[in-house]
């Protein structure tokens, strides 16, 4: 059931069963019709036949003469072609005259009356219990006191009941030659249709073992974007993979310094016993060195893997009630008053979801961080000349940066306050992200106090 | 009041448990998910401190398993994932706070005190009754403004009873929160306690309902 192979084949059979079957019964059907159209016209035939020849005595009673009939199955006994004169208003009268080949026998019919001159058609049990196809027609002489006279023909339908069948043979034989046709004209379409993707498996397990970077060659428009997409999928984890190395190179490398000077701290404090107290200073520094670096690498790391993401889209709402939600958790004791304004519920920020979390996480932060009875969030959306834009403000009620020490906390690793604590690399990454997305973050001093950051980015 | 401390480093582990009992915490402590779940889930705790990277469990399986099963202790997720999709993740979960690594021990303490009078119902950090005031951040305690001395024990016992006013705590409870898992509980150590602890504070604060246990008298 989960192969394409199996589903266009299942559908294929079963829609050519259905038309087949419908295209027998139809056309046994018109052969059918047709053959007996044509068997009760030569019965109709016949019968004009016998109503020429019908002549009267004086008596009123009709008159055939059998020699004036020419067709020798009228004289043979059973031969399936038989006549019949009855009269019409009494059951005495029947079989009045009949033809020498219904020997002894006599036709019965359904006592209906019809119109003068009217052929009407029966299916009755001739005498050697076949089925008789019969038409008869009602003469009445031309005085008013003769009683109407019923012409009767009839054929044994033998012949034409057989001839159905033989055509009912032959059609099913053709159609299943048909089926079987179709069938194989299928298996090879669904061969040949489905062989690119073959051809695209064969090339994905060569990516999977490594012996190919990318899915090479080109296939049919249908399967090209998905063959264009992955390949830019397969190009960008190489492109990550490199990164990666070079970032984990980098901080290796960052790290390496302070490691080396502690270790040569620790050796000179092993032989000087008196240098022990500058050691611990020194631990304590290059320690908080070498955390600097690795927050900056995995920022920076982080941040580099949002690049040419190509349609990321995330909704800001979600992300912003996530992170309110640790706000209020982590910065509980500070007994502060978040306030997000309601926004647009479609509202979406062109990137990935962890980059925006990075940067209004770390904005909510140090407002948070700062605040001193309330942060006021408001995320809108606007049209500039860059195309479709977002607007994330967040306003504390904290003391605020002097407008000529606002560029400094910018920069990587400052901070202006060492009693809170942070490692003040919060807004340089912040503004390195938004940097990335082609955005820019401003801090403004709003007219009642504290500090207002206002980021704009990209809309999705 | 009793912490526990899930941390798979042993370093650090033991650095925190030092910490935690030179402020007063009796400390248990798991080094794996597994067992730290299993003790989170069957002992009594005031507050947890959980590492996230945990081997057998991790961190936040734990919590969650914690939380479905109806757990609502305070606890704190120390760990060095810091980025803000990770902190997202761990409050979701079921979280109080979330404090990354590398950090300092004042604040840790500080996070864990807040964790366990909020988890009360009290807003304050300076818990009073009557004349009596216990600040939870220095761990001084006074009376009429006056400071009382207190040994740790039955700082701790005070504590824990000032963190519930009005409610009667039995001395299973009493037993179980004041001291790790392998203390031999069946000594009478708590009597002992409660009884150096009433000299030194007025009568009547500390009152024995009988058959149940002790209540720290509201002062109408």
């Amino acid at each position: 059931m989960r192969t394409l192979r199996f589903r266009l084949l299942a559908a294929t059979l079963v829609a050519v069963a259905v038309a087949l079957v419908l295209a027998g019964l139809l056309l046994a059907g018109l052969f059918r019709d047709h053959v007996m159209r044509q068997f009760s016209q030569g019965l109709n035939a016949q019968l004009d036949q016998i109503t020429a020849r019908l002549e009267f005595d004086a008596a009123g009673q009709p008159q055939i003469d059998p020699q004036a009939l020419t067709d020798p199955r009228w004289s043979r006994p059973y031969s399936g072609l038989y006549w019949q004169v009855d009269g019409a208003n009494s059951e005495q009268q029947r079989g009045v005259l009949r033809s020498r080949s219904l020997w002894d026998a006599t036709l019965i019919l359904p006592s209906d009356a019809v119109a003068d001159g009217v052929v009407h058609v029966h299916e009755v049990t001739g005498p050697d219990g076949a089925r008789l196809l019969l038409v008869e027609r009602t003469i009445t002489r031309d005085d008013l006191r003769a009683t109407p006279w019923r012409l009767i023909v009839a054929g044994n339908l033998r012949e034409t009941v057989m001839a159905v069948a033989r055509f009912k043979g032959v059609l099913a034989a053709s159609l299943a030659a048909l089926l079987v046709l179709l069938c194989a004209a299928a298996l090879a379409q669904v061969a040949i249709g489905l062989a690119p993707l073959r051809a695209l498996q064969r090339k994905l397990t060569l990516v999977h073992a490594g012996t190919a970077q990318r899915l090479d060659g080109s296939f049919p428009q249908e399967v090209q974007p998905l063959i264009d997409d992955f390949n830019a999928v397969l190009d960008r984890n190489a492109e990550v993979v490199t990164r990666a190395r070079t970032q984990a190179g980098n901080l290796a490398h960052a790290i390496k310094t302070p490691l080396a000077a502690m270790s040569q701290a620790a050796a000179v404090a092993l032989q000087r016993p008196e240098a022990c107290a500058d050691l611990a200073t020194l631990v304590e520094e290059q320690v908080g060195l070498a955390r600097r670096h690795v927050d900056w690498h995995l920022a920076r790391s982080r941040a580099a893997a949002a690049q040419g993401v190509p349609g990321a889209r995330v909704l800001v709402q979600p992300v912003l009630s996530g992170l309110l939600r640790v706000m209020e958790r982590v910065h509980a004791e500070r007994g502060l008053t978040l306030h997000c304004t309601p926004m647009a519920p479609d509202l979406a920020f062109a990137g990935e979801a962890q980059d925006l979390q990075e940067i209004l996480g770390n904005l909510l932060d140090n407002a948070c961080k700062w605040a001193r009875h309330e942060v006021l969030i408001a995320a809108t959306s606007i049209e500039c000349a860059h195309g479709g834009r977002m607007r994330v403000v967040i306003d504390d009620d904290g003391p605020g940066i002097d407008s000529d020490r606002r560029d400094t906390v910018m920069a990587r690793g400052a901070r202006l306050d060492e009693s809170v604590p942070g490692t003040g690399l919060g807004l340089a990454i912040v503004n390195e992200l938004v940097g990335l997305y082609g955005g820019r973050v401003r801090l403004q001093a709003p007219p009642a106090g504290g500090l207002r950051v206002e980021v704009e980015l990209p809309r999705g | 009041m009793r912490v526990l401390l899930v941390e798979d480093d042993p370093t650090l582990r033991n650095q925190l448990r030092a910490g935690l009992q030179e402020a007063g915490y009796v400390v248990d402590e798991a080094d794996n998910g597994r067992d730290g779940h299993h003790l989170g889930a069957n002992e009594s705790f005031d507050a947890v401190i959980l590492d996230l990277g945990l081997p057998v469990l991790d961190g936040i399986s734990v919590l969650k398993r914690w939380r479905e099963a109806g757990l609502t202790l305070p606890v704190l997720i120390l760990t060095a994932r810091d980025s803000w999709h990770e902190r997202v993740a761990g409050i979701d979960a079921g979280a109080d706070d979330y404090l990354a690594k590398p950090f300092h021990m004042e604040e840790l303490l500080a996070r864990v005190r807040a964790l366990i009078r909020r988890a009360q119902g009290l807003a304050s950090p300076l818990l009073l009754c009557g004349a009596l005031a216990l600040d939870t951040r220095s761990g001084r305690v006074t009376l009429n403004g006056q400071p009382v001395s207190l040994t740790s024990h039955e700082y701790r016992m005070l504590s824990y009873l000032m963190h519930r006013p009005g409610t009667v705590v039995s001395r299973t409870e009493l037993t179980e929160h004041l001291y790790a898992q392998d203390f031999d509980r069946d000594s009478n150590t708590i009597e002992v306690f409660v009884g150096r602890l009433r000299r030194k504070l007025p009568p009547e604060t500390i009152e024995t309902v009988r058959g149940m246990g002790y209540r720290l008298a509201t002062p109408p």
